[in-house]
């Protein structure tokens, strides 16, 4: 074969192929280049995006901090962890026995369960962890754990969970968490995320900051797809071990940050006196305030019907959770500060104040009541239909005459009113620490002008009738029953106003005296009556009597409708229970440590003397009776 | 016309024998090259396997020796046959792949979205692999036979039809890459054939003006991998992924790279396909510039001497079998390494020597073996 001839080649075929190796020694140095830019000149900016693909940041919750009583031997709300009952499909073995064998134990659906777990089989993540019941109870978890070995790929996962200890008591106070919606996230983002808890209402929600502690987190390696599945050790402490897919992953332990727990919150509530004051309003719709009178320590602040919390501390719409939503009677409502009615006669004490600060009468003015009072062809009753007689600013306090009001307000003036209504603390937010408070309302001229702009000229004139309905807390007045205790609260404390509060490491604020000390010995004597007089003529307020404790007090029957509704029933009790008269009591507390101010409603009670004023000595009773509430330690676990 | 009957039937009558000994005349540098390509694609194999669960250590590269050996059994027939006698009987393969390729087109197995097997029992194959190597031999006969005709037009012209039919069909299964990477064979090989260069420059023009046509002809997952190429980041989650991932990829292993078998992007599965068409990918974020220069510094050396084979031999058809070869692993080359390291849309082919797969490590072997056997007899000639 050597020496064979072959085709012959053209000329110039070694300069062809000269120039095939220059294109493709070219060629490889466009790819060297290229190599240069992408792994010297912007290395470091692609190792960064590396990291940023490989790390996942996995989230440690931190525990909400908890809310205490005044002392931490009472706990109101706190953290609890609460174990969830997982089940990884890939390595529950035959998913038929496990899950009816979970049927008998804790009573789950189990089509439903199959039916996931098929699903995740079929997505082809099998290591996805379903969530087979959240926040199981003690014996379905040791139920559980007995039969681990018959239960394989089933485990619990613990986390935090908000416990509150004292179930519907203070429940409206206390608030509750809910998953946080779109609008509350705008701006908390990065330290909340979708799907966190946050509070809504009460100190749940005004606390929020403190509350909720920052989350920690630890990085994980991941993969492009499949999520991590966090796990829990026994002792509580998570970990990651595979993603959704079983691949396993690794924890770059030196980046774990632990979570910082919330802060605690001590609380001035008095949870025995709450809890009192929602019994004595069991089965009723009303409102309870009572306060320290010195410094305006929120000591109760009762509100029927309520909820317990407890119910919205697990996601998902359960029934509980929607009866107390759909329910009309609003339980989710602090009727105390979030709510507003006509103070009707506990309006007399800033009446009787005013006038006596602004001169308009003295201790010895007189008017005489022949149980009604006329004013230009108008006709206004008072409640006693015989009229009281004769009576100065004491008796008239004691025996709550309307038509010595009348007087006093006519001679007063709106605006002296309102003025005085501010001082006292109506008409005019409290700056409780609580969210939604309503402001109420003491009417003006001005106001009513501006109310009535879009009226006729005569709807918008102020009429001294109008200042008649003012007198007596009625027509446009309306007040919160919390409003009333800052009230009273200042004619216990010697004519100061103050701040109610709940936080217990809040500052009192307290106004300096506004009354002078004359007037303050005429308003006490008369509400002392009332309340200690309790012999034919007795004082309007002689059911709230407790022998040897000075209570003062002053009722309040205010109108839920316009007379004319109601007058055609002879019988009292034939009145329809929407159209009944509120009932209020305002009292103080003279000679104990702490001075109580307390402010109580009754909606549709009937009379400030019947439906209010025996609960006041109930509350009053029960208070200096239990100077400590320890009795409520044995309800805590 | 007649003249080309008239060639093969000469062809026919002065065919090459088998001769064992030649593989005892193999040139060491271009066997050592070869060697140490097989050697680090099998490395980096080891590593693309970390994440496989399978009973087999080392999954593809375990799979991949078994594909090298059959590959380099195939050389060593290569080598002892006279590629002449291959280049005579081109004719008959070329209607064989041409056949073949019909026959996919009708029964073939489709496989992720254009890829067309065949079935042979337990083998699976991809006629349109066959296909490259067959187009080469068929071209060097092709030229071998017409030597200076070649710059006559109409033999200038006959060459597209020839690489047409079966480029049209490839087309049709439809795999775009493997089409594409007909084209340089035929430009490249025509020109080391001797056509003129005007024609070569005419046809090169019309392509660029009929490119706009070749686009209202593309599929839209084509369109959108282009469209993606050129505007990554503006849908990274899905047609930009590869794109974006793959440059992170590869940048992240800066100069000295991450470590053997440390690499976070392919092994967390950022990169897909990091075992086959992004093999290179791993290869740099794991060895780094250094090592990805290297590689490229070797394939470099191999496709020269390549060139160098051509140049020196003798014998036309030897010289563009060479020449064939060359183009054919260089194309791969450059436009696999070029796509990972985002210089060009992404599209699937595979890296000589280095991406896993059976089909194209035989293309490989088949192509090393024709190279080796032009070199044991380039010395034979008497020019």
């Amino acid at each position: 074969m050597p020496g064979e001839t072959s085709r012959k080649r053209y000329d110039g075929v070694e300069q062809r192929i000269g120039h095939l190796a220059v294109a493709l020694v070219l060629a490889l140095t466009v790819l060297g280049a290229r190599l240069w830019q992408l792994q010297i000149i912007q290395g470091s900016e692609y190792a960064a995006r590396a990291e940023r693909n490989r790390l996942f940041f996995q989230r440690l919750a931190s525990p909400r901090g908890t809310i205490y009583g005044p002392d931490t031997r009472i706990v109101l709300a706190d953290t609890r962890p609460a174990c969830d009952l997982v089940l990884v499909p890939a390595e529950c073995g035959d998913p038929q026995v496990v899950c009816s064998r979970l049927a008998t134990l804790i009573g789950i659906d189990r089509p439903a369960l199959l039916a996931k777990i098929e699903e995740r089989k079929k997505e082809r993540e099998p290591y996805a962890q379903i969530v087979i019941k959240q926040d199981v109870s003690k014996n379905e978890l040791t139920r559980v754990e007995e039969m681990s070995f018959a239960l394989p790929g089933v485990f619990t996962i613990v986390r935090p969970q908000r416990r509150y200890l004292h179930g519907r008591t203070a429940g409206q106070i206390l608030g509750y968490l809910s998953e946080i919606n779109e609008e509350e996230l705008g701006a908390r983002k990065p330290r909340y995320q979708m799907g966190d808890m946050i509070g809504k209402a009460g100190l749940e929600k005004v606390y929020e900051e403190l509350l909720r502690g920052h989350d920690g987190q630890m990085l994980v390696t991941r993969y492009a797809v499949g999520t991590p599945q966090l796990r829990t050790d026994p002792w509580g402490k998570p970990y990651v071990h595979t993603d959704s897919y079983g691949r396993l992953l690794q924890e770059e332990e030196q980046y774990r940050r632990n979570p910082i727990p919330g802060q605690e919150i001590f609380t001035t509530l008095d949870i025995g006196l709450q809890a009192k004051a929602e019994s004595l309003l069991e089965g009723k719709v009303g409102a309870i305030a009572v306060l320290d009178a010195d410094d305006g320590k929120v000591l109760a602040l009762a509100s029927t019907p309520g909820y317990d919390p407890s119910i919205f501390a697990t996601s998902g719409m359960s029934k509980a959770r929607l009866e107390v939503l759909e329910d009309k009677t609003e339980p989710m409502k602090n009727r105390a500060y979030q709510d507003m009615y006509p103070p009707g006669s506990t309006f007399k004490v800033v009446l009787a104040a005013a006038a006596l600060e602004e001169g308009a009468i003295d201790e010895n003015s007189t008017f005489f009541c022949g149980g009604h009072f006329d004013l230009k062809g108008h006709r206004w009753r008072c409640w006693k239909t015989g009229g009281h007689g004769t009576l100065s600013v004491v008796d008239a306090l004691a025996f709550s005459c309307d038509v010595f009001f009348y007087n006093v307000g006519l001679r007063l003036g709106p605006d002296r009113i309102h003025d005085w209504s501010q001082r006292l603390g109506l008409g005019v937010k409290t700056g409780l620490d609580l969210p939604q408070e309503r402001t109420g309302l003491i009417a003006t001229p001005v106001w009513k002008k501006q109310m009535n702009a879009h009226l006729e000229p005569s709807e918008q004139e102020w009429y001294q009738g109008d200042t008649v309905n003012l007198s007596v807390g009625q027509g446009y007045t309306l007040v919160t029953p919390l409003q009333n205790a800052v009230m009273i609260a200042a004619v216990v404390n010697d004519s100061k106003r103050v701040r109610p509060y709940l936080n217990g490491a809040a500052t009192p604020q307290v106004t300096a005296p506004l009354l002078s000390e004359h007037t303050l010995r005429i308003l006490r004597a008369g509400l002392r009556k009332c309340v200690e007089k309790d012999q034919p003529p007795s004082g309007t307020g002689w059911r709230a009597k407790i022998p040897g404790i000075a209570v003062i007090g002053k009722t309040g029957t205010s109108q839920a409708v316009n007379r004319q509704y109601t007058d055609k029933y002879k019988n009292e009790a034939d009145i329809p229970y929407a159209l009944r008269d509120h009932a209020l009591f305002v009292a103080g507390v003279l000679d104990r440590t702490p001075r109580l101010a307390i402010s109580i409603m009754v909606e549709h009670g009937l009379h400030g003397s019947t439906g209010a004023a025996p609960l006041a000595k109930e509350l009053i009773a029960y208070f200096y009776s239990h100077p400590s509430p320890t009795g409520l330690l044995a309800k805590q676990e | 016309m007649p003249y080309l009957l008239r060639d093969l039937a000469l062809t026919h009558s002065n065919i090459g024998v088998f001769d064992r000994q030649n593989v005892r005349r193999l040139d060491p540098v271009l066997s050592l090259l070869v060697l140490s390509l097989i050697v680090v694609g099998l490395a980096v194999l080891t590593s693309a396997s970390r994440n496989v669960s399978s009973s087999i250590p080392y999954y593809y590269a375990a799979k991949q020796v078994v594909w090298f050996l059959v590959g380099a059994g195939c050389a060593v027939l290569l080598v002892c046959v006279d590629y002449r006698f291959l280049v005579s009987l081109a004719p008959g393969m070329y209607a064989l792949v041409v056949g073949l390729l019909i026959v996919v087109l009708l029964w073939g197995i489709e496989v992720k979205g254009g890829q067309r097997w065949l079935t042979l029992g337990l083998v699976r194959f991809q006629p349109s692999e066959l296909g490259k190597i067959v187009l080469v031999y068929t071209l060097a006969w092709y030229f071998s036979v017409l030597q200076e005709r070649i710059r006559r037009l109409p033999y200038f012209l006959l060459t597209f039809v020839i690489v047409g039919i079966p480029m049209l069909l490839i087309l049709k299964q439809p795999n775009l890459g493997t089409a594409a990477s007909l084209i340089p064979v035929v430009f490249v090989m025509l020109y080391a054939a001797g056509c003129k260069r005007w024609h070569l420059a005419v046809v090169i023009l019309l392509g660029l003006v009929a490119a706009p046509l070749a686009w209202s002809q593309l599929k839209d997952y084509q369109k959108d991998r282009i469209r993606s190429f050129l505007n990554a980041e503006a849908d990274p989650q899905d047609t930009g992924w590869h794109t974006i991932q793959t440059k992170i990829t590869v940048g992240s292993g800066g100069m000295w790279g991450k470590g053997f078998r440390e690499g976070t992007q392919t092994h967390l599965s950022y990169l897909p396909e990091h075992h086959t068409d992004f093999i290179f990918a791993l290869l740099a974020e794991e060895e780094g510039f250094v090592g990805a220069v290297a590689i490229l510094g070797l394939f470099a050396v191999f496709l020269l001497r390549g060139l160098m084979l051509a140049r020196d031999c003798p014998d036309l058809s030897g010289s563009m079998l060479a020449v064939g070869v060359v183009t054919i692993l260089g194309f791969h080359v450059f436009v696999n390494v070029g796509i990972t390291i985002g210089l060009l849309p992404v599209t699937g082919l595979p890296l000589p020597f280095l991406s896993y797969g059976g089909s194209f490590c035989l293309t490989t072997m088949v192509g090393v073996g024709t190279l080796l056997s032009v070199q044991v007899r380039k010395g034979f000639f008497r020019t």
